[in-house]
């Protein structure tokens, strides 16, 4: 039977067909409500009394019992269905056992009984378990006297909402997490603001409603939130993609009241003003909002989402004679919107003493070149971030630490985890160390599983260096430094494996690269046996990354010191046709988001389907893609 | 003898018919203390009303939570804001008669629906067993299935499979969030919309791509109304664009550009050449990677994604705070009808620019550098 068969589909729901379990089971519920699933009218209530037994996934599975027996006796007295017809039709087309969907429905309903009887204030103190009517009974008083205390209007109502207005009002603003605001286009006037506006910027509803935005705004934002205010962008070009192509729809919408109303998006920042001075209710109000204007205003950033929405001055009381005739000056538009704080901004600093940060981020190539400097770095590092941009971090390294970090370089590369450095010595611009000490990780495409950079969170030990403690040093540093001094190129070539001819000096900047090259090449070894999940649709991207990178290294460096060396490596290029997947799966602490972690091995439940063929397509040429790698002589650095 | 068992099976049957009788009556009186329109209240089948009782009565705490503290707190600023106005005390809400207490229900109802407008979604509480104890009643618009269907059911039960774990995660109370964390997640849920936007039966559903945003509430007690207050969008496949401060760019599926429409150049600098081939993840703020990442791996489990708002690199130097909206646009191939289409499997964002251009002077990132010396 087809039902049948849709309830064995049931539990693979991730095909994309949700909807037939559901239909299996529910008509066994018996309730009052059976009858009605016949009649169209009430096709809200088929849903009603479509419930699912359980609330785990995958519970239709009952159904390995084959026999169809008829109920017996002791059905009558639980059954209370009115149409013995729905009956017969359940018999023919579900193979389980009355008895069982019967059970399932007594238990569900024990169920909520159960849960209702936690709910009742009056019940709870029960050591023994009440029967359903006394619960039921119970829950009905429990209503009364809800009712009661709470009068609410919505009954008297059309259409009574399940909760009270102004309860739900409270509960949008909770989960909304800001203030609504509706603000006329032309003047900028605050026609209407919410009560959350208070705990936001601190300024009460009555401060606000009847002024003009542009009050409260810094006065570098004006500009742009006169523009998203501006009249010519309420008629919305509407440019519908269609998901199906991907194409662009445009369609010049005519002007029309209706149209108007639909309201064109609008989304922006733009810096207000926030009340620092909690309003009190005494004199010195006034005072305050008077000399607002001579302290330092504060800002903060606002995030402000709504739509453009016209209404008709005839149902406004306008200030100026609105006449319905006119067709320009009888809407008025406003914009409707939402404003919450942006927590990402960086606090606005006026005239703050600055704290020197500790803390800055930057981004490495797989080479170790930055490719991003954050500027935090400038105050402590001395360098502007175009200083550092495209030369090696090798370079900056104090000497002793360079087998370390190379030697985590390596392991940052060949793992998902973060890797945390000892501390290690960077050169500042001014021929100085700090000591810092780094968070690394492997950025990984999710969809590719490269590796596209890694990414390094740098925290300042000290300023300097001399007067570390040996509490804040890792252990290992000191034991390192120590032996690595005397022979200090033979245990660099010993590390790191160089096979270059001894007594050949080795650059600082070269071990970056030299750890990339190592990289490639055991990728290129491993390749066939590794699984590439590469798009096969990648446009050739080897070139881009490839040029750049040359001129970069063409680059003088500032604050340059001998260490220096403008390689001609393009080791920056990921590497082609080789999947980062490596034997080394690790991790139980995943810091990456990972497809594989998150989906589980194979990409099969993948709701788009096509996705799932294109994954399979770009296993089977993956081979097809090594063809068209990188030429691998120009990677390595020659002296 | 046999006469005998037919009689006690017959005051049996009886009793039996009593009880349901009883039972059915409170089962209607339960019913009609429900705040919903009389003909839903008649049609609610038993399991159905004790699910919406309980809905009501866990509402009820919960509010009492959340309004209570609130009541308080604009009880007292209306207080002040009265003082402030020198108007006559009037003793807060005791004074005001029914017809203000109806306006300002009117006035409330209105800025909920003004929210729930802006915010292009339903409002849903969540219990921490997944339980939807409340849907705000707009649901049916972008569900197709009404409030009092889903009330009280369970959200596992309408959810794709594969997104149950993260959704158990965001339920779970953590100790972050007692802290209040945000919540953000996307998730895929049965809608049972035709694409006319009618409502059809849960038969037909199809999976819709929501993004939830929200708040934990949590309860010391009774702790079983502690729950999640989440605002749904479902993410729409078709953007009315703004003529400026948008632009669209297409994507392969690694992230990296395959087309992206001129605008950019005016907003980011960059021409539309340059950027092909280019992944997004190095035109962004670093700190914004995982953001990045998660909107990636979103749009790759279930084809839709919102990022949140992330930093683009402007050519030559500063950055612009972004809002992208993304889909994957599933692979056409050649076909009878239209021989010469071929697009592969691709992702579509459009990128709404919110802010200006910070720090234009500061360059962040290589490519900006090399840029300049280009010029």
């Amino acid at each position: 039977m087809s039902a049948r068969n849709a309830a064995a589909g049931g539990g693979d729901r991730a095909r994309g067909e949700p909807a037939e379990d559901v239909l299996v089971e529910e008509n066994q519920s018996g309730s009052v409500s059976l009858p009605s699933l016949m009649t169209p009218s009430s096709a809200a209530c088929m849903s009603l009394s479509m419930e699912m037994p359980r609330k785990r996934k995958g519970s239709l599975d009952n159904q390995d019992t084959k026999s169809s027996s008829i109920p017996d006796a002791d059905m009558e007295d639980i059954q209370n269905r009115s149409d013995g017809e729905d009956q017969n039709v359940k018999i023919k087309c579900f193979r389980e056992p009355h008895s069982q969907i019967e059970k399932r429905r007594r238990d569900k309903m024990n169920n909520l009984i159960d849960e209702l009887s936690a709910m009742i204030p009056t019940c709870n103190p029960m050591s023994r378990k009440l029967d359903k009517l006394t619960v039921l009974r119970m829950a009905v008083q429990h209503l009364k006297s809800l009712k009661g205390s709470a009068s609410s209007f919505s009954e008297a109502n059309f259409k009574p909402s399940f909760l009270p207005n102004e309860e739900l009002k409270h509960l949008v603003l909770k989960a909304a997490d800001g203030f609504l605001f509706v603000v006329g286009c032309d003047r900028g006037k605050i026609v209407f603001v919410s009560e959350s506006v208070t705990k936001i910027l601190n300024y009460s509803r009555a401060e606000l409603i009847g002024q003009s935005l542009f009050d409260y705004i810094h006065p570098k934002d004006m500009g742009k939130v006169k523009e998203q205010l501006s009249a010519s962008e309420l008629y919305p070009r509407e440019r519908l993609i269609d998901a199906k192509t991907g194409l662009q729809v445009q369609a010049d919408l005519p002007v029309s009241a209706a149209r108007l109303c639909s309201g064109a998006r609008r989304s922006f920042f733009c810096r207000m003003k926030y009340n620092k001075i909690f309003i009190k209710v005494e004199e010195k109000e006034f005072q305050a909002s008077t000399s607002k204007k001579k302290e330092s205003q504060k800002y903060c950033t606002v995030h402000c989402t709504g739509y453009m929405r016209s209404w008709p001055t005839s149902h406004l009381e306008m200030d100026g004679d609105g006449e319905p005739d006119k067709q320009d000056s009888s809407y008025y538009s406003c914009l409707v919107a939402v404003g919450r704080i942006h927590s990402h901004s960086s606090p606005q600093v006026n005239g703050e003493v600055r704290v020197k940060p500790i803390e800055f981020i930057t981004r490495f190539a797989m080479d170790g070149k930055f490719t991003f400097v954050d500027q935090r770095a400038t105050t402590i590092l001395g360098y502007l971030p175009q200083e550092l941009l495209g030369t090696s971090c090798y370079e900056y390294f104090h000497q002793d630490d360079l087998p370390h970090l190379a030697d985590k370089h390596r392991k940052v590369l060949r793992s998902k985890d973060k890797i945390e450095t000892d501390c290690y010595k960077f050169k500042t611009k001014f021929g100085s160390f700090v000591t810092l000490q780094s968070q690394w990780f492997s950025f990984v495409n999710p969809w590719t599983k490269e590796v596209e950079y890694i990414v390094s969170t740098n925290t300042v030990i000290s300023y300097d260096p001399g007067r570390t403690s040996r509490s804040e040093v890792k252990s290992e540093l000191s034991s390192s430094s120590k032996t690595s001094e005397e022979d200090g190129n033979k245990s660099l070539q010993v590390i790191l494996g160089i096979s270059t001819t001894p007594g050949a000096m080795i650059y600082a900047g070269s071990i970056g690269t030299q750890i990339a090259n190592e990289l490639l090449d055991f990728n290129r070894m491993n390749s066939s046996s590794s699984s590439g999940s590469i798009s096969p649709f990648s446009l050739p991207q080897d070139k881009c990354p490839q040029t750049h990178n040359q001129i970069s290294n063409n680059m003088p460096n500032g604050g340059a010191t001998d260490m220096e060396i403008p390689g001609k490596s393009s080791s920056e290029d990921e590497p082609q046709g080789a999947a980062f997947s490596g034997g080394e799966s690790l991790m139980v602490e995943n810091s990456q988001l990972d497809l594989d972690s998150v989906v589980g091995p194979g990409l099969s439940s993948l709701s788009n389907d096509e996705a799932a063929m294109a994954v399979i397509m770009s296993l089977l040429e993956t081979d097809t893609n090594l063809g068209e790698a990188v030429d691998f002589e120009e990677m390595h650095w020659s002296s | 003898m046999k006469a005998d068992k037919e009689k006690r099976r017959m005051i049996s049957r009886d009793a039996a018919r009593r009880r349901r009788r009883v039972e059915s009556e409170v089962f209607a009186e339960l019913s009609r203390l429900l705040p919903l329109q009389q003909s839903v209240q008649d049609h609610l089948d038993k399991p159905s009303v004790i699910r919406l009782t309980l809905s009501y009565i866990r509402m009820h705490t919960l509010l009492k939570g959340i309004t209570g503290k609130k009541a308080e707190a604009s009880h007292a600023v209306k207080c002040e804001q009265v003082m402030e106005s020198g108007e006559e005390w009037r003793g807060c809400d005791r004074g005001r008669d029914d017809e203000e207490k109806k306006t300002d229900d009117v006035e409330a109802s209105e800025e909920t629906n003004m929210f729930l407008r802006i915010l292009e979604g339903f409002l849903i509480v969540l219990s921490t067993e997944g339980d939807m104890i409340y849907l705000s009643d707009n649901v049916s618009k972008y569900m197709g299935l009404t409030q009092t269907e889903l009330m009280g059911h369970n959200i596992f039960e309408f959810t794709h499979p594969c997104d149950h774990e993260e959704i158990r995660n965001n339920l779970r109370l953590t100790a972050e969030v007692w802290c209040g964390a945000k919540r953000d997640f996307v998730m895929r849920i049965k809608g049972a919309l035709t694409h006319r936007g009618r409502s059809s039966n849960l038969k037909s559903a199809t999976w819709k791509v929501l993004h939830c945003q929200g708040r934990a509430k949590v309860c010391v007690a009774p702790s079983s109304v502690s729950c999640l207050l989440l605002t749904c969008q479902p993410l729409p496949l078709s953007h009315t664009l703004l003529s400026t401060h948008t632009f669209t760019s297409q994507h392969s599926m690694d992230m990296r550009f395959t087309y992206c429409d001129q605008r950019i150049t005016l907003l980011l600098g960059y021409s539309t050449e340059e950027l092909l081939g280019r992944s997004i993840y190095d035109l962004c703020h670093t700190l914004d990677t995982n953001c990045l990442t998660k909107n990636h791996l979103n749009l790759c489990l279930k084809s839709q994604s919102v990022s949140g708002q992330y930093r683009m690199l402007v050519r030559g130097g500063g950055y612009v705070w972004v809002e992208s909206h993304s889909a994957v646009i599933p692979s056409v191939r050649p076909s009878k009808s239209r021989p010469g289409a071929h697009q592969p499997l691709c992702i579509l964002c459009v990128t709404y620019v919110l802010s200006g251009v910070e720090e234009p002077s500061l360059q962040l990132s290589l490519d900006q550098t090399v840029h300049r010396y280009l010029r």
